[in-house]
């Protein structure tokens, strides 16, 4: 505790140094257009009407593919480290429970697919469809009495990785056609970047369900 | 050469992100065959570092827009002779831990997680080394942390789960204090390209804001002292061909971004007092890592003590940077001598503690007169770090003392001077066991790989004595910043 004494107004008194510098700093800076208006520009080649999806999908899709990587690998750390532990059985719930996912887990499997679809002309996207299915996931995982059984270790690990697959296998397949990598033909650029939402979301939800369960399940593989 | 003519117009860089990425994501979905996919990869992608290298050497640096989107809308790949120089440089270290580690995770159940994290891990320093735009690199930056923080804890048990925590928390505040400045880069000047901020960044408060929060984030992560403290555990605690990735790469990682950001987006800002400051740091993790060095008790722990002290020399960087235009590419060139010389002796470290059953330096003089070929392999590679005439570490270390006498500064000459005789001293402890008289005995049965990677890696420290020209005349093809 004695270090705690120490540390604590210095980790306080640099925060507080390092807040005032931000401060006065971001205040000064001159107004800033940053890049709308080539966004803006560029959006008819760019396969999709809502401009987000188009930088996040198009413009810098390298950038999304990497963060795609960067929850993936976060499963894979987490799943290097170790088993998880069972879930611990619950009571049988009554009828209320089961009724109410009845209906609440097709409404968000629903909504989830429409956010990944309405992502190319309006708010959405693979990130906030994924986010949805993801949350059903992890209420249908809390709301069971026992486990929930969980697919073969080869299904776990092929939807896991399905984003990052298919973003790869379409940036290589622009760099070998002549679009550059990560390029797409502009003819085939919405339903490209629409293929690609779809595999990410699941790999997202997926991912977040399985990060919500901690460790690797014993079904997937141990040994060599 | 009419070949060469054929390969100027193919963009080889997107490939040495690619084949890692693929390899890795194909580990991933086959642990069983994990270890093949991982030297199918390694092997492709040193051929691929190669002709990159060649290329760029022969054409100049080349810009490629991701997607065919011009910055600044899109993100650029750019490979210069700066960045292919480490990406070959990853590509053979790459390569010898690759094959070490067939070895030493023989027999291993968790053995194929190594192989899915180190290609990762790999993928992500490429993508590092190629990458022309600030937020990318962010991305790319914490890829790097995620990957070798995961490394860092497979070894299992409290002490390395430890090292790994603290590893992470560390590498999280630097990663922040990046990602902070880009935010500050984008809000002043509304591009992220590190040519267009380059040419765009002024004196004012907002960049060197920026400049300071992205440096010592990244210092973090270097482990510059006195922010080294995370480094011995995790590097001395972590399974040898981890030990090795780490000290001999991901450190040059931060090393590297730090020199990017200072050769293209920040030359317009002053380094007076930053240049001190960075020297006197430098001066003291030369002498604090070598005293360090001295006095631990483990075989590995005196390496991963010597990388505190070596990491010092990499931030003479400043000085230079300030003083002597060229001054970068010595340091530059000791990041790659040091990289090989010292996954040598973390390789070789970690054969001699397998066949041993552990790595405490009083009880290692058997093994170490058995095992004649590991114990020549750390003697040479040793005779790397310490500098030793014939090694690439000699090389690298008479072009830092020739830059800091040609600038004037004889004192950053004296610190590599005097870092060298401490570093002498701790390579004759490392070696001291080998020559006590006693038994020689081979301790447990290793494939012979393991016996072959480490010598192959120290006699490359020899060769790298005579790559001085052709290293610095690539490193001349790279692509500074300010006004360009």
């Amino acid at each position: 505790m004695i270090r705690r004494r120490f540390t604590s107004p210095l980790v306080l008194l640099m925060s507080l140094t390092l807040a005032g510098l931000l401060i006065v700093v971001v205040l000064d800076l001159p107004p800033q257009p940053g890049l709308a208006a080539p966004v803006a520009d560029a959006m008819d080649r760019s396969g999709v009407r809502h401009p987000v999806t188009a930088v996040l999908l198009n413009f810098r899709g390298y950038d999304t593919f990497l963060e795609l990587a960067v929850l993936m690998l976060a499963v894979l750390s987490i799943w290097s480290l170790g088993l998880r532990d069972p879930i611990p059985a619950r009571p049988v719930q009554g009828p209320v429970l089961h009724g109410t996912l009845r209906h609440l887990i097709p409404v968000a499997v629903v909504t989830g697919g429409y956010l990944v679809w309405v992502g190319s002309s309006d708010s959405g996207g693979a990130f906030q469809g994924g986010a949805v299915l993801g949350a059903a996931g992890v209420m249908l995982m809390l709301s069971l009495p026992r486990e929930m059984p969980m697919p073969s270790a080869l299904v776990q690990r092929l939807g896991l990785s399905l984003g990052a697959f298919a973003f790869l296998a379409v940036g290589t397949a622009g760099l070998l056609t002549g679009h550059g990598f990560m390029g797409y033909p502009p003819a085939w650029a919405y339903h490209l970047i629409l293929g690609i939402e779809l595999a990410a979301s699941v790999s997202i939800a997926l991912t977040l369900v399985l990060l919500f369960l901690g460790g690797r399940s014993r079904r997937v593989r141990h040994g060599r | 050469m009419p070949w060469m003519d054929v390969m100027a117009d193919m963009a080889l860089a997107p490939w040495l992100v690619i084949l890692p990425l693929a390899g890795a994501l194909l580990a991933g979905l086959w642990p069983a065959a994990a270890r093949w996919w991982g030297l199918l990869t390694a092997l492709l992608t040193l051929v691929m570092a190669l002709l990159l290298a060649l290329q760029v050497h022969a054409h100049g640096p080349m810009i490629l827009d991701l997607g065919g989107w011009a910055p600044p809308l899109g993100i650029t790949l750019v490979a210069d002779g700066l960045a292919s120089l480490m990406l070959l440089m990853t590509a053979v270290v790459g390569l010898a831990i690759s094959l070490h580690a067939l070895g030493y995770l023989a027999g291993e159940g968790r053995g194929h997680w190594f192989w899915i994290l180190w290609l990762w891990l790999w993928a992500a320093m490429n993508a590092l080394y190629l990458s022309g735009d600030v937020f990318n690199l962010y991305v790319t930056l914490e890829l790097v942390v995620l990957a070798s923080v995961a490394l860092v804890a497979l070894a299992g048990g409290a002490a390395p789960l430890v090292a790994a925590m603290r590893y992470l928390l560390v590498s999280l505040l630097g990663s922040m204090a990046y990602l902070m400045g880009v935010a500050l880069l984008y809000g002043a000047y509304g591009v992220l390209g590190l040519q267009a901020l380059g040419a765009q960044v002024a004196l004012s408060a907002a960049p060197m804001l920026a400049a300071v929060l992205m440096t010592v984030g990244l210092l973090a992560k270097s482990a510059l002292f006195p922010l080294h403290v995370w480094l011995p555990p995790a590097h001395g605690s972590a399974p040898a061909p981890v030990s090795a990735a780490l000290s001999a790469l991901v450190v040059k990682v931060s090393f590297y971004l730090i020199l990017r950001l200072w050769l293209t987006v920040f030359p317009a800002l002053p380094l007076s007092g930053l240049d001190v400051l960075m020297g006197v740091l430098a001066a003291g993790a030369v002498l604090w890592g070598g005293l360090m060095a001295l006095r631990a008790p483990r075989l590995k722990q005196v390496v991963a003590y010597s990388t505190v002290a070596q990491v010092g020399y990499l931030f003479l960087l400043f000085p230079f940077l300030r003083a002597h235009p060229e001054g970068w590419k010595a340091v530059v060139f000791f990041a790659v001598a040091h990289g090989v010389a010292k996954a040598a002796v973390f390789l070789a470290a970690g054969t001699l503690q397998r066949a041993a059953g552990h790595d405490r330096l009083a009880d290692l003089g058997a093994v170490m007169r058995g095992r004649l070929k590991t114990s020549f392999a750390l003697g040479i590679a040793g005779a790397g770090l310490v500098g030793l005439p014939f090694t690439g570490g000699f090389i690298a270390k008479w072009l830092l003392v020739q830059t800091a006498l040609e600038a004037g500064l004889w004192i950053w000459a004296l610190v590599v001077l005097g870092g060298g005789l401490l570093a002498g001293a701790y390579v004759f402890r490392l070696l001291g066991p080998a020559f006590e008289p006693g038994p020689a005995d081979r301790g447990r049965p290793l494939p012979a790989v393991m016996e072959w990677v480490p010598l192959a890696l120290a006699l490359l420290t020899i060769g790298l004595g005579f790559a001085g020209t052709p290293a610095l005349s690539l490193l001349a093809r790279t692509l500074a910043g300010g006004g360009g």
